[in-house]
Order: C-alpha cells, then structure tokens, then sequence
C-alpha cells in the first residue's frame, strides 16, 4: 500500500520544495526594502474601477444552464452511438425518449421566451 | 411489451408531466383572471391552475389505477420486469407506494387547482413540477439500486425546491426554499457519499449484491471490511432521516413547511416522506438486511429505535407549543415520522407484518395528513389565510362543511377510532409488541396522548371558541376542486377506518414481495 502511493508522496514533497524554494530565492535575492507602489496587486496596467461584485443578468445564467442540459444530452449520445449496433431497438427505443424529452424541454424554453437575449 | 405494461404508472405520470408543459406553454394565458389569479405574473399559462390542476389530478390519478391494473395482472407474470432489475425492481412493494405517491400527487394537484388562484400565484409550473416529481418518487420507491435510488431521490427533490419558491416574492417562502434546497443538497451528499463507500466496500450497486458481500463480512475468506460498511450505513440513514423529517434531522421541517404554499406542504408531507420510507425499507431489509446487521445487539434496530423515539417525542411536545396551525402540522408530521419509525425497528424479528404495518402507515397517513392540509386551505381565502389557532376560532358557525372534515383528519391523525389512523397506529404498535419492543410501544403511546391535546385543541378553537372582537379571522374559499379532494380524502379515511381488512391484504402482500 504504502510502497504504491510512495512515488506520489515524493512528486508532492519535491512540488512544494520547488516552490518553496523560488519563492524563498526571490525574496533573499530580490531587492527589498520594497516601496509601497511596488506591493499593490496591479503594479502595471489600469487601475481598478468599480465594485467587485458586479450584479449581472439572469440571462447569462439561464443560457449557461441551458447550455450544460443539452451539453449533457451530447455526452450520453456519444457512448450510445459508439455501442449502436450491440444495444439494438431497446437501445434505439432509450435514447429516443431521452431525446423526446428533452426536445419538449427546447421547445418549453423556447416558447417560454429564454432563448431571446433581447427582449 | 410487458415491460411497457409494468411501468406503465411511472411512463404515464411522467408523458403527463412533458405533455402538461406543452400545454401550459401553448395555452393561452386566461383572459379575465390574470390581474386577478397571477399577481404580477403574466406568462403564457398563468391564470390556468384550475385547468392545469384537474389534468395533472387526472393523470396521477390515471397512474394509480394502473399501478392498481399491474397488481392485479401480477407483476410475476409479466417477464419484461426483469430487464430493468435492478434499477427499477416492479414487484408488490413497489406497486403498493406507486399507488399511494399517486394517490398524493393527485392531492396536491387538486389542492393546487383551488389554492393558486385563490392566492395569486397561479403559476402554471407548479402543476407539471408536481408531476415530475412525483415520477422521480415512484422511481425512487422502485429503485433497487444505489444509482437509481440518487437519480429518483434528486429527481424527487428538485422539483419539491422550485414549488416551495413559487411565492417568489415572499421573503418567507425564499427563506424556506434556499433552506430546504442547502440541506437536501446536503442530505443528498450524505447519501451519496454513503453509496460510494457501500460500492468502495462491496464492489456492487445493486441492493441484492450489497447485501450478499455485507452477509459474508467476518468470514475468513470475506474481502469486505466492516468499517466502511458501518459507516455507509449511517451516512445513508442521515441522508434519508433529512427526507423523512427525523429528529435530529429535522431542523429545515418547521421553516420549509410553513413558507411553502400550502398544497406543496402538502406534497412534501405525504409524498416525499412516504417515497423516503419505501427507500430506506428497501436499503435496509435488501441492503443491510443481514442477521447480524439486524439484530439489536449488533446492528441498526438500536439506531432507528432512538429516532423513532426522539422524532416522536421531540415532534409531540413542539407541536403543542406551536400558535401556527401549519408549523403545528408541521411537526406533528415529525411525530408520524417517529410512529412510522417504530414500525422500521420492529421489522427485526416479524419482519413482514413489521413492513405491511408501515406501508398500511403511509398509506393511512398520506390521505389523512393530505386531507388535513386540504381542510386548512378550505378554511382560507386570500388576504385571510387561516394560519394560527385564532385565525380559525369559530370557523364552525361560518363553515361548519370544513370544520367537520378538518375535525375528522385530526381524529385520524390523533388516532382516534374508528378512523384510519387508529388501525394504522394499531397495526404499528402491535408488530412492536410482537418484536418485543415493549419500551417503544410504552413511549408511543405516551405520545398519542400529548399529540391529541394540541389535535383537539385545534377543534376547540373551532367549535368553542369567538374569535376576538377586531381580529382578523380566516374566510373560507370556496372551490369545488379543494372539496373534492376533502371528500375522496375523508372517504378513504372513513373506509380505511372501518374496513381496513382490504387494503391491510394489499400490504401484507406487498410486504411479502418486497421484504
């Protein structure tokens, strides 16, 4: 058990050294004191504007949702296809009415009105 | 073909459920009533409850009586049944909880029809969210297993958060949604971490096998460890305990069930309790039904006893306390839970009478616990909600119709002959004594007793009391669809009551079969 999980112990013990150890090198090797201009997080670039936590449109969340069902849909198919031949009609008869269903479900939606971005 | 038969109850709820969303989208939002029915909402299909109510009544109600179709054509005969074995096991057990999660889906929908419009939130998705979760209830009872048990328990669930939310304005019911919806995700989690083990453990996934590896545990040859099976074990009894409401996973009951609308406490009462014991018969009288797992020195009898005793107490004396009808309903169900409960412990020496006591339980529970809620829906009108004991003070000149029905499903949750929930406690408590479980039995009925003070109680308010001069005080609705469900409801309590020879048959059988 333990003569298993050893190689993985030691890829872990050697990750953390190496990062350890550069950090620890760039603080000794690096030049310090540091001014305060050099410790905020954007030294380069645009300065920050605005709240963090920005209020968005529920839309973007209904698109996401409905992008992973049928995402989904897509990752149940493929397996299916590849075993086509060997599952047969009972096989055809499943995915249709998986299918079936979820093509109810895209008709909801649409009719529903979550597929318009501009409403 | 006849796997087509075999599961025609679970393809009829759920084709009804994708054809009630056709219709609900396609249908045309009802002219007059909007303004009216719907608040703010003004959606293809609002203001259609009472139209969309009766069809989702009619197809549950379609699935019961093909459930009742199956058992009597005998699913033995019907050979298809073995192609989805073990994912979906069709056999009485599960025929006899297809028909009483029908029975209670078909509750809610017409319970739905009367009250969302009355309210204003006649939101034409409750009525299909019913439905499918309904089919994810009766998968869950069919399953045999750990996969389909998480798909039928997730697929129960969601759609029991959605209807909780469906007052999507009220801080009460977000607050009962997003607390029901993070502790059954956590329950959830429970329960799946629990079969991850089980399958880590034993290698299978199948309820049959789990419990064919368990029995070999201490045999020299066994590759089963015990610790992670123990301990899958009381992952998955705290996962269900969350969907049964038993103390000391009950917390979210109270809140869920009071901010919910009306007929989806109901929902949450009686069909996703009842679909939460078919499972945890099945887990554990298949699963863990070995004899040493069952015996009380060694196993889980010990486990489910004390809930049973603390969901009966805690339930009894919080109920007592509570000035809200609906959170008083609320925890008298926590209370039925720990009856039922007694029932689970009590399987570990008559194993079969234990189990037809429980399904005859639930069965006798669903209808009264259902028509309860019904009867308290009946006694509001909007604006005027009947909520605390006041609220319904002397509702007995005004509508003495609902009072006496309200009246006679707190007799039959009381226990009080000749109603049903006097035979079903019986059947329960006497399969204890036979078990030799004599404290549990001394415990219950203690607990009858203080649960009857706070039952009566509401009908003293009812028939003795004046409500105070100012106060404002329920009004009763008027809807024909709420009454028809009180009448079927306070007819199968009557009928279970006086003659619960028949369907005590239909439970033994089913018990036979299943355990």
């Amino acid at each position: 058990m333990f003569d298993l999980y050893l190689p993985m112990f030691l890829m872990f013990a050697i990750a953390a050294g190496v990062a350890a150890g550069m950090f620890s090198l760039g603080q000794f090797v690096g030049k310090n004191p540091q001014s305060a201009e050099k410790l905020t997080p954007f030294e380069c670039g645009n300065d920050t504007e605005g709240a963090g936590n920005v209020r968005l449109s529920v839309k973007f969340y209904l698109t996401a949702i409905l992008f992973v069902v049928f995402d989904i849909e897509v990752v149940f198919i493929y397996p299916w296809a590849a075993l086509f031949k060997g599952l047969g009609w009972v096989g055809f008869a499943s995915m249709l009415m998986f299918v079936v269903a979820l093509l109810v479900a895209l008709v909801y939606c649409w009719k529903k009105g979550a597929l318009e971005w501009e409403k | 073909m006849d796997l087509v038969i075999a599961l025609s109850p679970l393809l009829a709820v759920g084709f009804g459920g994708l054809m009630l969303m056709l219709a609900e989208a396609f249908g045309k939002p009802s002219e007059e009533g909007i303004s009216k029915t719907t608040g703010d909402v003004v959606d293809a299909g609002a203001g259609r409850g009472a139209e969309l109510g009766l069809g989702a009544s009619v197809v549950l109600i379609a699935g019961a009586v093909m459930a009742v179709g199956v058992w009597i054509v005998g699913p033995e005969t019907l050979e298809g049944v073995a192609d989805v074995a073990p994912y979906l096991l069709i056999d009485r057990f599960s025929l006899f909880f297809t028909f009483v999660l029908c029975l209670g889906g078909a509750f809610t929908a017409l319970l739905g029809g009367g009250y969302l419009p009355e309210h204003r939130i006649d939101r034409s998705e409750f009525f299909p969210l019913v439905l499918f979760s309904t089919f994810g209830a009766i998968a869950l009872a069919m399953s045999g297993d750990l996969l389909s048990l998480f798909v039928g328990l997730e697929t129960m669930s969601l759609g029991v958060y959605c209807l909780i939310g469906l007052r999507r304005g009220s801080a009460r019911a977000t607050e009962a949604a997003l607390k029901y919806f993070l502790l059954g995700s956590f329950a959830a989690a429970l329960t799946l971490f629990g079969a991850a083990l089980l399958y880590g453990a034993t290698g299978h996934t199948d309820l049959v096998g789990i419990g064919e590896a368990v029995a070999t545990i201490g045999q020299p040859d066994s590759t089963v460890a015990a610790m992670p099976v123990l301990l899958a074990l009381a992952l998955t009894l705290a996962g269900l305990g969350f969907k049964v409401a038993a103390v000391p996973f009950h917390q979210w009951t109270p809140d869920a069930y009071e901010g919910a609308p009306t007929p989806a406490t109901a929902f949450m009462a009686a069909v996703v309790k009842t679909a939460a014991f078919a499972i945890l018969l099945r887990v554990l009288l298949v699963g863990f039904g070995e004899e040493r797992l069952m015996s009380w020195g060694t196993g889980w009898p010990p486990v489910i006893a004390t809930l049973a005793v603390l969901s009966m107490t805690v339930g009894n004396v919080v109920a007592g306390r509570q000035e809200s009808v609906k959170r008083m309903l609320a925890y008298s169900s926590i209370a039925h839970a720990g009856v039922a409960l007694v029932g689970v412990a009590a399987t570990i020496r008559s194993t079969e009478d234990a189990t037809a006591s429980v399904l005859f339980y639930l069965l006798v529970y669903t209808v009264s616990t259902a028509g309860a809620f019904g009867a308290l829906i009946l006694c509001g009108s909007r604006g005027a909600e009947a909520v605390s004991y006041e609220d319904l003070a002397g509702i007995a000149k005004r509508h003495p119709a609902a009072a006496l029905a309200f009246s006679l499903f707190l007799l039959s949750l009381a226990g009080f002959p000749p109603t049903a929930g006097f035979f079903g406690k019986l059947y329960v408590f006497q399969s204890a004594i036979d078990s030799e479980l004599y404290v549990l039995v001394i415990i219950g009925l203690v607990n009858s007793l203080i649960g009857a003070y706070y039952y009566v109680r509401v009908m003293v308010y009812m028939y003795m009391r004046e409500p105070v001069p100012g106060a404002p005080v329920a009004k009763p609705m008027s809807s024909g669809m709420v009454t028809s469900a009180i009448v079927l409801a306070a007819l199968l309590v009557l009928g279970l009551g006086i003659l619960p020879g028949v369907s005590l048959d239909m439970a033994i059988a089913a018990a036979a079969r299943g355990g």
